[in-house]
Order: structure tokens, then sequence, then C-alpha cells
């Protein structure tokens, strides 16, 4: 084993960190220095990651882990942070600086004419730094702090045009929507500190104690923790029922839609669950409401997204959609279906990346006009931009050969062994996200130019990572072609017995297929005129207005919340308040019965000070003679 | 040398040196009156380092320890007061805190615009007593500074406040009074059933001998044991008031929302902190058996203050409302803390006081300079301060951030640690509360985000971002609360010293 690279692996954060304190005291200023600065810190970490992913690849599959220093000390035990090394790890690191890097230098064009540009770099880097911390914390509580550091990044860069309306609403929610699931993870997390032997929380610590059964926890207590986990997996990666705040998180710069709510962060949820899987693993009812929840997410979110109107909403449904498949996949309870659970999050990075930016291509393109129906023809003009996007929507669908083929061939695969239900949900799925690409495809690229702007080529800052992002689209799945590829084997550190299933790979494709036929002929070459027609009937209007989720929310949670709030009010002060006043007006009423000498309330006071001390002295006094 | 110099003594008169420096500048002298008080508060800050850096961690007495015996003993109650200053693992942070806080509440009188010289004075004047209460290892001595600090309080808040400041004072004045008088019922409770001093054949209040006897009353001819109860309720309710504890929190909304912001800073960063210190010195330390007895009643009295405390902020439209009900919320979490018991709660409910003595100082001058500025606190009235006041914006923020227990700051050290501690002893009360943290993000989040995100009013286009004045202590706040969030152990390593006593009690 050689760990040389390993050990130096704590450095991969340093760089986006050390650029955010450079940017945080350049304040405003510099606004040119600002992307120089933050793309170089991502350029070394990135080149960092992929060395270290050099070194995991020769390495079989071993983990290094290294304590740094103890950060709290408690009695006789302590809680100390690290940093850990293993292949899941070194994969995320990967996923997080190239994405990163390439959303660092898209910005530089399509934030060029903001004057917070340092900010936004600030946040960017701020971002990066906490979620490779994030992925090499070597315990669940120092996870737990970068989730939110996370979870904090993506709100100030929501809100980062803080004047617009929609933008302060959308990043409170997504902080607060968030955070009711991180209560779970809270919880699960001092559950694990009182039961685990000796305090620990390591990941490797929790891995053994589940793997032979040395813990605390009874079954049911295992159930529970798995859960409240998973309820926080479920508010970060945006999953039914804390789905709500991600496709109203678009109000954010777009880059930064591709980079923290598509590619990363709202994985993290995926990538916590895979973190902690031997306790999922420990209890079949947690795996099964994995499972379930996803497959329902999965199916649910495509439904809404046919319905959408906004380029960047239906991507963030679709986002909320696929990570629904890979919960699907993790629910399955296998070590295959959790390599593909990985894989899937590893491709998707990529493509929904790629989907994402173009998107901002285009908005930047049209002048910030998102809505589908109001482009059009935009093919014509923007050749990179159209044969990128084109590439990431039939990645997205699932077409052979490009990368999301394999990745949701590999969870249609484990499904179908595992949980017919979940496959049948997967494959219709399939269908839906065909079909909704599809639509959008057509009506932004093809048709008549109906936005009033004539779009033009963006510059090569911003299509270079489009460019990048496309042929990782078509490659990153190849690294698990059954039978050539060796992902399963590397990321899991065992060989498992890979059965190859022809007639999934050929049913998932022409399903795939049927879907953008559909989204072809309904959708193609639409003119102005054509597209008034299609407007709603019942059905369309409950998946347009998204299930009336956030109107149900609003009815039981917001509410009641608000009336117990004003009744307190209320309450406060008239019954508390009352009483006071109350007690107050006695115990003047006895100070003028007592003395004739109130000319102020000093008096008042030392008044009670006597009459305490003599009621006092008298209940010795008293106590005494007895 | 240095070891034998009474540092605690030092510490405690220090500041009134500047009272005395500042008797003689004529008063409308801004200026100088205001350097003045400034340097005088930073002789209490360096001396703390000392203190910081003298004070052994892992010897488990009570240290620096000075006594005089100045009064002589009377011959017919045969009792004997002395001046007994000592700190712990306890003390010691809320005395940091203490000079920490004064330091920047100074930089904060930047905020007053009359009488100058009174101001700084009775801030000076409210430190010292602070500093007493904190250091007096005698009942009677702890009393006095007590009492000492009211009237200095009075003043500042009835002189210098808001419209309705005078009535704010009164309400200030007739609940401390209150509890003061039930705490020195519990205290001559105490010196004459407990606090006969064998050694010396007499009556004493010293804290050591009260308390060794009280744990040992076998010592006693007569029946103490029954007396227990009583008495630890009655510290309950005395040193609740201050904390404050629901339902005695009425007069800290009118305080907050009264005082101005540099004293609010001292009221809410550190006066506040004499309840909860008060109930783990007298309450925990001399009835560590009632304490474990009347837990759950602590729990649930915590968690009704960690929510309701966080629902009526939500409800509140102006932000020293919202604050002050978050100063209740929060104290809710101190409750819990202590109500677990246990040495993570226990040490979370201390590492609460000082995080949120940080985070509530730094909030109280930002409404300083935001009222400062537009002449109002109310949230319709404001809005899109970023615009023009980026970095009073950005501290917000980050206060706000703090204040909700986010990560990596020192709140959510307390926070979690307290709940950690509570979910050991009582799950399911700990789960209820644990709802207070998502309000928490709400309230707060509303707060910040209606008056620094959105559209600028018109009236408020010329308003100039904050000066140096306001700047330095800002971001000594700042570095303070991410220190400790970053590594806590600076502080629990300090305060687990003080905790070795009930711990110990509760584990044997």
């Amino acid at each position: 084993m050689d760990f040389t690279i390993s050990t130096y692996a704590w450095i991969i954060p340093l760089f986006p960190f050390v650029s955010f304190l450079i940017l945080l005291v350049l304040g405003r200023q510099m606004k040119g220095i600002a992307s120089t600065i933050s793309i170089f810190a991502m350029l070394l970490a990135t080149v960092s990651a992929l060395l270290l992913l050099g070194e995991t690849l020769k390495n079989e599959a071993q983990s290094y882990t290294s304590s740094v220093f103890n950060w709290l000390d408690i009695g006789d035990f302590s809680i100390s942070f690290g940093y850990e090394v293993n292949n899941v790890n070194v994969l995320m690191l990967v996923i997080v600086t190239v994405v990163s890097l390439l959303v660092n230098v898209f910005s530089k064009g399509y934030m060029a004419d903001d004057e917070r540009m340092t900010v936004f770099y600030s946040y960017i880097s701020l971002f990066t730094f906490s979620m490779l911390m994030l992925v090499i914390s070597d315990n669940i509580l120092q996870l737990y702090i970068f989730w939110e550091l996370v979870g904090l990044c993506s709100f100030l860069l929501i809100g980062f045009w803080y004047q617009k309306k929609e933008a302060k609403a959308a990043a409170k929610k997504a902080f607060i929507v968030t955070r009711i699931g991180d209560i779970g993870l809270f919880i699960a997390v001092i559950l694990l500190f009182w039961y685990m032997p000796e305090h620990m929380l390591s990941f490797t610590a929790i891995h053994n104690a589940f793997e032979t059964n040395a813990h605390g926890f009874s079954d049911g207590m295992v159930t529970l923790v798995a859960l409240l986990i998973f309820v926080g997996a479920v508010g970060k990666s945006g999953q039914f029922p804390l789905h709500t705040w991600l496709p109203d998180a678009m109000e954010g710069p777009t880059p930064i839609s591709a980079l923290i709510h598509a590619a990363t962060m709202v994985a993290a949820g995926v990538f916590l669950v895979a973190k902690t899987y031997d306790i999922f693993l420990a209890s079949e009812t947690a795996l099964l409401i994995v499972g379930t929840v996803g497959a329902f997410t999965a199916l649910f979110a495509a439904l809404i997204a046919i319905a959408q109107n906004d380029i960047k909403r239906i991507l963030a449904y679709s986002t909320v959609s696929q990570l629904g498949y890979m919960m699907l996949a993790l629910g399955l309870g296998t070590m295959a279906a959790y390599s593909a659970a990985m894989l899937h999050l590893f491709t998707h990075a990529f493509f929904k990346a790629l989907l994402f930016l173009g998107a901002g291509s285009i908005i930047y393109a049209l002048h910030h006009e998102q809505n589908i129906l109001k482009m059009g023809g935009i093919g014509k003009s923007m050749k990179v931009t159209t044969w990128t996007f084109a590439i990431g929507t039939l990645a997205l669908a699932g077409i052979f050969p490009l990368s999301g083929f394999w990745s949701k061939d590999a969870i249609l695969a484990q499904a179908y062994e595992h949980q017919p239900v979940f496959f049948a949900a997967a494959l219709i799925g399939v269908f839906l996200t065909a079909f909704y690409m599809s639509r959008l495809f057509f009506l932004v690229f093809t048709g008549d130019n109906r936005s009033g702007h004539t779009p033009k080529e963006s510059p090569w800052v911003m299509t270079l990572p489009l460019i990048i992002l496309a042929v990782l689209a078509v490659c990153a799945g190849w690294v698990a072609i059954p039978g050539i590829g060796t992902f399963n084997e590397w990321l899991v550190g065992e060989t498992m017995e890979e059965k190859i299933h022809w007639s999934i790979l050929i049913i998932s494709n022409v399903v795939a297929l049927l879907g953008i036929g559909l989204g072809y002929k309904m959708f193609r070459n639409k003119t102005a005129s054509s597209l008034h027609e299609q407007s709603g009937n019942g059905l369309q209007t409950v998946l347009a207005r998204k299930f009336y989720i956030d109107e149900l929310y609003d009815l039981i949670v917001v509410k009641p919340v608000r009336g117990l709030g004003a009744f307190l009010q209320l309450w406060d002060e008239f019954i508390v308040g009352g009483l006071v006043k109350g007690s107050i007006t006695t115990t003047r009423q006895i100070g003028k019965m007592g003395m004739r000498l109130q000319s102020g309330q000093m008096q008042v006071y030392a008044l009670i000070s006597v009459i305490g001390m003599l009621i006092l002295l008298l209940i010795f006094a008293g106590r005494r003679l007895i | 040398m240095l070891e034998s110099l009474p540092l605690l003594s030092l510490i405690l008169f220090s500041p009134l040196i500047g009272v005395l420096i500042l008797l003689f500048v004529p008063k409308h002298k801004r200026k100088p009156l205001q350097t003045i008080a400034i340097l005088t508060t930073l002789i209490p800050l360096v001396l703390g380092a000392m203190l910081l850096l003298q004070f052994d961690g892992v010897n488990s007495s009570v240290q620096m320890e000075e006594e005089l015996k100045w009064i002589q003993p009377l011959t017919y109650f045969n009792y004997h007061f002395a001046y007994q200053l000592g700190v712990d693992g306890i003390s010691l942070p809320l005395i940091l805190l203490t000079a920490f806080i004064a330091t920047a509440a100074a930089f904060a009188s930047v905020f007053i615009k009359k009488r100058w010289k009174l101001f700084f004075i009775l801030l000076l004047l409210l430190e010292t007593g602070i500093f007493g209460v904190f250091m007096a290892r005698d009942l009677l001595l702890f009393f006095i500074f007590f009492e000492f600090t009211l009237v200095p309080m009075f003043f500042l808040i009835g002189i210098w406040g808001e419209k309705r400041r005078e009535r704010a004072a009164n309400y200030y004045l007739i609940y401390n009074g209150l509890g003061s008088a039930i705490m020195f019922i519990v205290f001559m409770m105490l010196i004459f059933t407990v606090g006969y001093d064998i050694s010396t054949s007499s009556y004493t209040s010293s804290f050591d001998v009260i308390k060794s006897n009280a744990l040992d009353p076998s010592v006693f001819k007569f029946d103490f044991e029954e007396l227990k109860t009583w008495m630890f309720v009655l510290l309950l309710i005395a040193f609740g008031i201050k904390l404050p504890m629901f339902p005695f929190h009425t007069w800290v909304v009118k305080v907050h929302r009264e005082a101005p912001p540099a004293v609010v800073m001292i009221h809410s960063g550190i006066l506040l902190k004499m309840g909860a210190y008060g109930l783990i010195r007298f309450g925990y330390e001399i009835f560590p058996e009632q304490a474990v007895e009347w837990a759950t009643v602590l729990a649930v009295i915590g968690v009704i203050n960690f929510l309701y405390g966080a629902l009526l902020a939500l409800m509140q439209n102006e932000l020293r409302s919202i604050l002050a009900y978050s100063s209740i919320s929060h104290m809710g979490i101190v409750l819990m803390g202590l109500a677990a018991g246990n040495a993570l709660g226990m040490q979370g409910a201390v590492f609460q006081l000082i995080s949120h003595g940080l985070i509530s100082a730094l909030l109280f001058l930002i409404v300083g300079s935001i009222a400062e500025r537009t002449r109002t606190t109310a949230l319709p009235e404001l809005g899109g301060l970023a615009q023009r006041m980026p970095f009073l914006s950005g501290v917000f923020l980050f206060a706000g951030l703090a204040s909700l227990g986010l990560p990596a700051l020192s709140g959510f050290v307390a926070e979690f640690m307290s709940f950690a501690g509570l979910f050991e002893q009582m799950p399911v009360l700990a789960a209820i509360g644990s709802i207070g943290i998502v309000l928490a993000a709400v309230y707060m989040l509303r707060a910040v985000l209606a008056i620094t995100f959105g559209n600028l009013h018109a009236q408020h286009q010329s308003l100039k971002d904050v000066r140096m004045m306001e700047a330095i202590p800002m971001v000594a706040l700042t570095a303070v609360i991410i220190v400790l969030g970053v590594y806590p152990a600076l502080l629990t390593s300090i305060v687990e010293q003080g905790m070795a006593f009930y711990v110990m009690v509760k584990g044997g």
C-alpha cells in the first residue's frame, strides 16, 4: 500500500479555503482577479484530487484515516476531527473538484456583468471547501458540521441576488426546509454518540460495529437511527416530502444550480446514506422505506417536470427524480445496487451539470429569459450549446452508449432482480424522463424563435466547460461497462458476479426512445401560435401546480404555527403579563399599607428585602424557641 | 512575584480607577471620556488574560483564593463575615466574558448621545459589580454584589433608554428585587442552618463552609433535609427570574426593548448569565440531590422556554423584541443542559452561557448601528440595507447564523452538548425541544433577511456603513465566536474543571 498522497489529502480542501479567505479580504474590489484566484485554486485542487485518484487506483480498496485534533474533550471521552481517504471519498472528491472547476470557469463569463463578482467567487470557494471537507470527514459529527456549512453556502448563493423578492424567499425556504431534515441527522448523531461503543463516531467504527453487531442498539433503535439519518438525506437531496425547496432554489445564478443543486450538494444525501450504509443494511424496514421514498420521488418529480415551463425548474425536478433513482438503488440493500447508486451519482453529476450550464448559456444569450415557451429556434445560432445540450439530454434519458445509460441500467437491473415494483416505477420513470427532456429540447432548440432576442453563441469560457462536460457525459459511464469496466470492484472492494440483463438493456433503451419520440412528435418545430392550443386540462393543472404540495404545507404547517404563535402572543401579553401586573399592583398595595413613605420604586424594593429578612428572622427565632 | 498579586481583587476594582479619573474630566468632553472608559475596560481584560494563564485546569479546587476577614465577629449572633474571592472553571469564563463584553460595550457607547460622563461611570460601576458576583466565595458578599449591579443598571435603563424607559427600569427593579428578596431568604436560612463553622465556633456565610456542611448535615442536631427542597425551589425561582425562566420573562423583553443597545449588550450578554451562574453555584453545588430530583421539572421548563421564546420571536415585527424572545429561547438551552445533569449537558449549559453572551452582545451592537442610522428597528420600515451597508449586513447575517446554531460557530457547540446531554436522560423531551432548532432558523432568518435583503427604502439611500469604532468590537466578537465554534476544547477544558463537583456527586 502506498499512501503518500493520501496523507496529504487534507490539502485539497485548503485550496478553495485559501481562495475564500483572500476574496473575503479583497472585499468588492478587483473583480478581474477574483475569478482568477478562485479558478487557480480549483485547478490546484482538481489536479491534487486526480493525483489522489491515481494513487487510489493502484491500491486495493483500503482506507487511510488520520485524526487531526481533539474537537471536544468531555470527561473520559473525546470527539476528534480528521480525514479519511477511501475509494468512495476519492470518487466524490473528483466529482466535486472537476465540476467546481468547470463551474468556476463558466461563471467568469456568466457573471461578467455582476458587480458583486468577488462575493460570488468567495461563496463558491467557501462552498467547495465545505463540500470537500464533508466528503473527507472521518466521522459523522464532522460530516454534519460541513453538511450544514454547504447548506449555508447554498442559502447564500440562492439569495445571491438579494434584492429580488423571490430569491430572498427561496433562500429562506431552502435553509429552513433542509434544516427540518437536518434535525433528523442531528438526533441520529446524538443517538450514535450514546450507543456506539466508547462513543466513537467515526465511519470506520460505525462500519465495524454494525458489521459485527457490536453496538448498543436494539433492532427498533437501529431502524430509528437509520431513518433519522435518512430524514437528513431526504432534506438535502430533495426527496419527497422535503423536495419543495430545490425547484425554488433555481432563483440562484445558474452556474450555482449546476454546481450545488445538481452535481454536488444535493447528492450529499445519497453520499450520507452510502457512508452509513451498514446501519441501513441492519434494518430491513429502513431499506424498504429508503427504496420506496426513492422510487416514489423518481416518478413524482418526473411527472411534475412534464408540466413545467421554466427551463431550470424542469431540470431541478429532473434532479429530484434522478436522486430518487439513487435512493431507490440504495434501498435495494445489495452491494451491487449500492455501487449502481454511486455510479449514477457519478454520471449524473456530469450530465446534469452539463444540462444546467447549457441552460445557463441559453439564458445568458436570451437576456435571462427562462420560459421554454418563449424560446425556440436556438439550434441555428448556438451550435456548441445545442450539441452539448443534446448529448446531455440523451445521457439523462439513458440512451446507449452514453454515461447515463450504464448507470441507469445498473439500477434497473438490480431493481429487476430484487424489487419488481421498484423496477416498474423506474421503468416508467425512464419514459417520463425521456419525454420531458425531449419536450424541453424541441421547444428550446427547434421551431420559431419566440424570445424576441437574437441569440448568439456564448464566449469560450462558457462553451469550453460545456464541451468538457459533454465528453464526460459520454464517457463517464464506461468505467462500469459490464465485463469491461471495473468500477464496482474498485468501489466496493470485492468482486461480484455480474449478470448482464440483455433484455433490460434493450427494453430501457426502447422505452427511452419512445419517450423521446413522443416529445419529438408533440413539440418539434412549434410556432408561437401553435403553443397556445395546448393549454391545460385538469391533470395538467395539477402537475403544473406541483400537486399542490406547497399549498398543502402552508395549510398544515405554516398556518397552524402562525396561529399558535398568535395565540401565545396574546397569552404572553394578557395572561403572563396580566399576572405580573396584578402581582406588582398587589405588592405596591402592601407597600402602601405597610408604610407611608413611598416616594419612589427604590423604597418598594428596599421594603421587600426588609420584609423578607424580618419573616426570615421570625421563622428562625420561632424554630429556636421550640 | 506575579503569582503573589491579588489578581482577583485587581480585576474586581480596576474599573473603579476609571471612575476616579472620569470624575475629574469635564462632562461635555465626549472624546476623552470615552477614551478613558475604553482604556479602563482594557485593564481587566489584560488582567483576565493573566488570570487565564495562571489558571490550572487540572487542579479541581477553587483557585486564586483571597480572603480578608474584615468584620469582627458580632458577639450576639456570633457571626463571621469574610471578604472571600476565588475562581473555578465555571466563573473564570464568565469573568473573561464580562471583561470582554464590557470593552465591547464601551466601544458601542458611540451610540450614546447625552450625559456621557455619568454613563461611563455607571458602566464601570456595573462592571465591578458583575465581577464581584462571579468572584465572591461568600454568600453575603455575593448578595451585596448582586444587589450592587441593580443600581447602575436601573439608571442606565432609565436615563438613556427609549421612550418607555422608565417603565422598563421599574419593571427591572421590581422583578429583580423580588428575586433578590427570595435569594436573601434562602441565604439566611442557609447561614442559620448549615453556616456553623466548627473550626472558628461561629456562624459564617462562607460558601465553602456552607457547602461542605450542607453536603454532610450529620454534623447538625436539627433536621435540615426537609428544608432542602424548599430552599432549592426558592433558589430556582430567585435565579429563574434573572435567567429568565418562563413565566418570569416579561421584564427581560421590556429591558431588551427599551434599554440603550450598549447596555443591552451587557444585560443580555452578561447580567442574565448571573441567574444561571447562581443556579449552578448555589442550587446545584449545595443541593445536588434536589437538582437531580427536580431535573424533569427543569427540563420541562427549559423546553418551554426554548419553544415559547422561539414561537413568540416569530411573531414579533420589531428587531429588539425578536432578539429578546430569542434570548429567552436560548436560555432554555441552558436549563435543558443543566437538567441533563451529565458532564456533557452541564458543560453545554455553561458553554451556552458564554456563547449566547458573545452572540447577543454582537447582535445588540448591530441593533445599535442600525437604530442610530435609521432611527427604527421595526422590520416593515427596514429592508435592503445590504446595498448601502454591506459590512454591517454581513456581520448581521453572521450573528444571526451563530444565533440559530450554525455549526463551526460557538452556538452549535453549546446546542449540541446540551441536547446530547438531555437525549441521554430524557430523550422524549429532548426530541420535542429539537423543534426549536428549526424555529430558531425561521425567526432569525426572517429578521436578518427582512432587514438586509430586498429593496432599500427611499429614505435610507444615503446610509453609511459602520465606522471603525463599531467595526472593532464587531470583528473581535466575530472572531471569538468562530474560534470557540471551531475549537471548543479551548473552553470546555476550563469548564470541565468547575464541573467536577457535580458529576462526582451525581455519579457517586
